[in-house]
């Protein structure tokens, strides 16, 4: 055992005796001779201190006295809790900032919220980004419950997939193509479904959206014919299943 | 000196709730700590009295956002002293050990005898220049475990550290005042 715990236990077992008179240093230190000259030292000031600690005790009646005017201060006080600190410490500068604090923070959070949203529509396959850019298009198919708006955005989305597909040609990233080129055709097919619904219900809408569709369909076809001719080797499997599916699109339509 | 802290949850309990009989009791059974370990730092019997009654003021106010978790109240309480006592330094400048005769007079109708009144004074400026010659971890440390009387745990609390920090510490902190009581000559044999 250390020294030191050695010391400490002695010092505490036999404070309360020393302190009643009921032991004295000599009778301590005659029990443990080995210790003496690391006790003695330490023992004789913790007996000083037990002497003079009489001189700082309080006076009498003062804890008693001292009591009730504590109590009679605390109850003239506005009562604990949550009103107490809503309402109790408030200072306008602590109203201003109560509401100013939740109205920063929503304007910051909206910031943070609309720049993703622009940063993920911006996106093209391989982004961080991207796939919150398919959720939020999936979010505003979900929310679009009239049949003539869901078919245009099922046919806008069907344009981003090509655009999406003509930038991974222009920067390299071929390894994307053929994920890309089944992504256009899933779009394509989820536009031509989108059209049955409408001509069924609207078949005044459904010529203009036909006619939208087509347009659309034959620039892609152009562009990813235009493409085809400039790229190179390894990009040609993507952009052919690309064409294929824009080929497949228009001869539905028709 | 353990077992205090045992006592005080159903207190504190009540306490949070409003009941001011609650809180009274706490102050009746830790004020004496408390108000040794104020008096040991000044040379001032009403200046103790006053801090420790802001001690508990505070520590009322405090009282919604205590929870027990880690801090018994107790070290609680002397946390708040130590803060209370460094902003009275700081008002007051330093401190300054008087003789008793340059103090200012603590009313002796507070003590019966003249004499009580000025062994007591004596005694309490022997503590204050023992005690001043110190590093401060080591006036705190025997000012917890000696004057105010706290259990190793309990300052190992109020002082943030081990107990087996405190014990070496200690240890060395009690040979030191010893040396120092030879130095001033204010021990007695």
């Amino acid at each position: 055992m250390k020294i030191e715990r050695q010391i400490e236990q002695i010092i505490n077992t036999y404070s309360p005796a020393i302190s009643s008179g009921e032991e004295s240093l000599e009778s301590i230190l005659a029990r443990y001779p080995q210790l003496a000259n690391e006790l003695r030292p330490r023992l004789e000031a913790v007996i000083w201190l037990q002497q003079v600690r009489l001189s700082v005790a309080t006076r009498p009646g003062f804890i008693h006295d001292s009591r009730k005017y504590l109590e009679a201060q605390i109850r003239s006080m506005p009562p604990l809790g949550f009103w107490r600190n809503l309402m109790g410490r408030s200072t306008p500068q602590r109203w201003v900032f109560n509401i100013l604090a939740p109205i920063i923070v929503l304007l910051l959070l909206a910031l943070v919220i609309n720049n993703a949203v622009l940063t993920a529509r911006l996106s093209i396959p391989g982004d961080p980004l991207f796939s919150t850019k398919l959720v939020i298009e999936d979010l505003q198919l979900a929310f679009t419950f009239d049949p003539v708006g869901k078919t245009d955005l099922h046919i806008q989305q069907s344009r981003e997939r090509t655009l999406e597909f003509i930038e991974l040609v222009m920067e390299g990233d071929y390894e994307y193509l053929p994920n890309a080129a089944g992504r256009i055709e899933t779009e394509i097919d989820a536009s031509l479904h989108a059209l049955n619904n409408v001509s069924k219900n609207d078949p005044g809408s459904e010529i203009a959206l036909v006619t939208d569709l087509r347009d659309i369909l034959s620039n892609e076809l152009f562009m990813l014919d235009v493409l085809k001719g400039t790229s190179p080797t390894s990009a040609q499997p993507g952009i052919t299943l690309a064409i294929q599916a824009a080929q497949s699109g228009i001869l539905a339509l028709r | 000196m353990p077992g205090k802290l045992d006592n005080d949850h159903e207190l504190i309990k009540k306490a949070q709730r409003g009941d001011v009989n609650a809180f009274g009791d706490l102050y009746e059974s830790h004020a004496p700590a408390i108000f040794r370990y104020l008096l040991s730092h000044l040379d001032n019997q009403m200046d103790a009295e006053d801090l420790t009654g802001e001690v508990f003021l505070k520590a009322w106010r405090s009282l919604p956002k205590y929870t027990e978790r880690g801090v018994p109240f107790l070290a609680f309480l002397f946390k708040i002293a130590r803060n209370i006592l460094v902003d009275h330094y700081r008002k007051n400048n330093n401190l300054e050990t008087k003789d008793p005769q340059e103090m200012d007079g603590y009313s002796a109708e507070l003590i019966s005898e003249p004499i009580e009144v000025v062994g007591s004074q004596i005694e309490h400026q022997k503590i204050l220049r023992a005690l001043h010659e110190l590093r401060t971890d080591y006036q705190s440390v025997l000012t917890l475990r000696f004057i105010s009387e706290l259990s190793p745990e309990e300052t190992a609390q109020v002082m943030k550290r081990s107990v087996g920090a405190i014990r070496v510490l200690q240890h060395r902190a009690l040979a030191v005042l010893r040396e120092e009581l030879d130095d001033i000559g204010q021990h007695e044999d």
